[in-house]
């Protein structure tokens, strides 16, 4: 479970104070909120990316463990953007082995590339295994990207608009596919949305605007 | 009257013609150069192949062109993943250009009176006066600020942030992200650099000669002894030499490329192995590469510019008190005309190669096509003395006389091809609705790409101009083999009197030859913001 814990906010004109938030296993948060109010900035530092041009305090409680002071590497944490950044020197076989973490069962090349395939094959794009990002459609990628992320075993699934470059059909078959797969693994997923047809119905909602203060002028 | 398309067609084609024919001079050059005469036969090969030290020579000279531009790229990555995310560090990226500006030369020299025996700063133990080691040492110096210059060229290109991003968030240390996912990115878009700071050890001869070592001596200044010979036995060596310069060259591209594919394959296999051990932090010792750069530069200079003032760095009598100016006015009358030279070139072949650059992107735009880089470049890219040697035969066969025009010719493919450079990247950048914008209010073709393409790459064309300069500053072999020796200028006298032992008459010639390019970098930076005006900085997010 996720949980953000005193969280506030802080740029020069304004302030935001955030309510206690949990995230339970499976479930999913949306933020949404009008442009420059501070989404990505609170995904970010859920990431572990602090943001410069904001301060931000709170705590960061991922399944018990205290992570605001973690590095991002450290955290185990999904990430997922509008464009995915499969890394092009590598095919989509490669991308998902440099994501899968580590372990005796899978120390050769063979077995990595092999439980790639798996995943790939589980998901029905084993076909594209042996391309590389470039050659792909952007279905394809955001769903090379999914697969990418969850191939690392991530505790928290971050979405910053992953779906918004897709036309409106791809962005609701992705949707719809990509929340399916969340909720199977039971992994909890914050994500943040400009639009309100990308929110499945089950989410819970957080609106940073209902917590928006002006802050008094020195 | 002409009808305007036609007009436009002629002009067009013209312009074609014109930067065609300045990319292409390097490849006449060598064609030429390489062109046998009537007395060379394939029996020279023999003696060519039996010549004393050869072998050793070539391997010296192709291990010091290899080892100084990899040991240069390697360098230049750790330094520029110290800096590409750092604020603080980036507002370093703008003396990259001045830092670039110091002719290799003045660094090697530098390098000699700072830390050789009886230096600065050592008495003896020092570096050796001429010797592979401090050769190499220099061009590193000089290389990394190259490679950072395009490196950040390309990573404005790249999602760097981002891969380092997804990298961290799949449970990579930002270190191991720059190898595994960054340096495959860099190293293949940086070929072209690789093979010409490989081209220009393998064929440089002003430093070679000066701090190379003496036996055997470096290649390239046996193939320039050779040239410049009249005996027909030294013509047939200057021939098959610059056959195997070529192909060292040849050997060199099948080496660059090997590198690239081991070091490509390696980064994939590691990033495929999944390992995400800590190993600690290895890379912050570079941070301080650029501000150690900055201060040995201002050291060099400094201690130049002491020298000629009569400073004696071992002379325990010596105060501060006791410098004068009587070695500047002594020599006044033997540099001011070799000075008067340098800027008169620097100044025609720096504009004029800044002009046709733009001219060959705006053809270029117009057409909807890029040309591959390697086209433009081939001054940069191909062994300079093999093409000089060509451009030789042809002025001597035109019996054109010696004077500043020719080597203003012969220093423009070099000024053109660092000038276009230099400019692609923000020629490319410039957003093309400006100019559709302003034809929406009447303006012209002609009068959009002045009034708004031109005002917005004024920056970039005066550090464009800025580095063409200081490159002109820097020629000695088209200098002295189109000039042939008539025509002198700073460089050129600088190395005549760096074979020699006044080490304070050396200094004084190698402090003008570095501070032509400070200044020229100087007034560029001035224009540069005076012109920049109120485009101003965009305070952008930052995560």
């Amino acid at each position: 479970m996720l949980e953000i814990i005193n969280c506030q906010i802080e740029a020069k004109t304004w302030r935001i104070t955030l309510p206690d938030i949990d995230v339970k296993k499976g479930e999913l948060l949306v933020i949404t909120g009008p442009s420059g109010i501070g989404k990505s900035t609170l995904l970010h530092w859920l990431l572990g990316n602090i943001p410069q041009h904001v301060a931000i305090k709170g705590q960061i409680m991922l399944s018990g463990i205290n992570i605001t002071h973690l590095a991002i590497e450290q955290r185990r944490v999904g990430l997922l953007m509008q464009d995915v950044y499969l890394f092009p020197h590598l095919n989509v076989q490669d991308n998902i082995c440099f994501a899968l973490p580590k372990n005796p069962q899978r120390s050769s090349k063979k077995q990595r590339r092999a439980a790639a395939m798996n995943m790939l094959e589980q998901i029905n794009l084993a076909h594209l295994g042996t391309r590389y990002p470039q050659n792909l459609s952007g279905g394809e990628r955001s769903r090379v990207g999914l697969i990418r992320a969850l191939a690392n075993q991530p505790q928290v699934m971050l979405l910053d608009e992953p779906f918004a470059a897709l036309d409106p059909r791809t962005r609701e078959q992705m949707g719809a596919w990509a929340f399916q797969q969340l909720t199977e693994q039971n992994i909890p997923s914050v994500m943040v949305s400009h639009d309100v047809e990308d929110i499945p119905a089950s989410a819970k909602r957080l609106c940073l605007a209902d917590y928006y203060q002006a802050s008094e002028q020195k | 009257m002409m009808p305007t398309a036609r007009i436009r067609r002629i002009a067009l084609l013209s312009g074609w013609l014109l930067v065609s024919l300045i990319s292409l001079l390097p490849i006449l050059g060598i064609v030429v150069g390489l062109w046998p005469a009537e007395h060379i036969t394939f029996a020279d090969i023999e003696a060519f192949l039996g010549y004393q030290g050869l072998s050793a020579s070539v391997f010296m000279t192709l291990f010091s062109a290899l080892f100084s531009t990899l040991i240069s790229l390697y360098i230049a990555f750790m330094v520029y993943s110290q800096y590409h995310l750092n604020r603080r560090l980036q507002s370093f990226e703008k003396y990259l250009a001045p830092l670039l500006s110091l002719p290799h030369l003045a660094i090697a020299l530098g390098l000699v009176f700072l830390f050789s025996d009886g230096s600065v700063f050592f008495v003896d133990s020092g570096l050796p006066r001429k010797g592979l080691s401090t050769l190499i040492i220099a061009i590193v110096i000089k290389e990394v600020p190259f490679f950072l210059l395009i490196f950040s060229a390309i990573g404005r290109q790249l999602p760097i942030k981002y891969w380092l991003l997804q990298g961290q968030a799949l449970g990579y240390q930002e270190y191991r992200c720059w190898w595994f996912l960054v340096f495959p990115a860099l190293l293949k878009q940086s070929r072209l650099a690789l093979l010409a700071a490989t081209a220009y050890t393998l064929s440089v001869v002003d430093v070679s000669l000066l701090v190379g070592p003496n036996i055997p001596e470096l290649f390239a200044v046996s193939v320039y002894r050779w040239q410049t010979s009249f005996g027909v036995g030294e013509q047939a060596l200057a021939f098959w030499a610059n056959v195997l310069l070529l192909i060292l060259l040849a050997v060199s591209v099948l080496i660059l490329y090997g590198h690239e594919k081991l070091a490509h394959a390696g980064c994939k296999a590691l990033a495929t192995k999944g390992s995400r051990f800590y190993i600690g932090s290895i890379n912050p010792v570079f941070k301080a590469w650029l501000p150690m750069l900055a201060l040995l530069t201002a050291m060099m200079v400094l201690v130049f510019a002491l020298w000629s003032f009569g400073f004696n760095w071992h002379s325990d009598s010596f105060a501060f008190t006791q410098l004068t100016t009587r070695l500047w006015q002594d020599e006044w009358l033997f540099f001011a005309l070799p000075l008067q030279n340098s800027l008169l070139i620097g100044l025609f072949s720096g504009l004029l190669g800044v002009a046709f650059a733009l001219l060959a992107l705006e053809l270029q735009r117009q057409k909807g096509k890029y040309w591959p880089d390697y086209y433009w470049l081939l001054a940069i890219i191909l062994p300079q003395l093999s093409m000089v040697l060509g451009w030789q035969i042809l002025h001597i066969w035109s019996q054109g006389g010696y004077h500043s025009g020719w080597i203003v010719l012969s220093h423009l493919p070099f000024t053109f091809a660092y000038a276009y450079l230099v400019l692609k990247g923000p020629f490319q950048s410039v957003e093309p609705r400006y100019e559709l914008l302003a034809a929406s209010f009447g303006y012209s073709p002609w009068q959009s790409w002045w009034q708004v393409r031109f005002r917005l790459l004024l920056p970039a064309i005066f550090t464009a101009f800025a580095i063409a300069f200081s490159v002109s500053i820097a020629q000695y072999i088209p200098t002295l083999m189109l000039g042939a020796g008539r025509v002198t200028t700073i460089t050129t006298e600088a190395v005549a009197i760096g074979s020699g032992s006044q080490q304070d008459l050396i200094a004084l010639y190698v402090l003008l030859q570095s501070i032509l390019p400070f200044m020229a970098f100087f007034v560029a930076a001035l224009l540069a913001r005076r012109f920049r005006g109120s485009m101003g900085r965009q305070d952008a997010r930052n995560y």
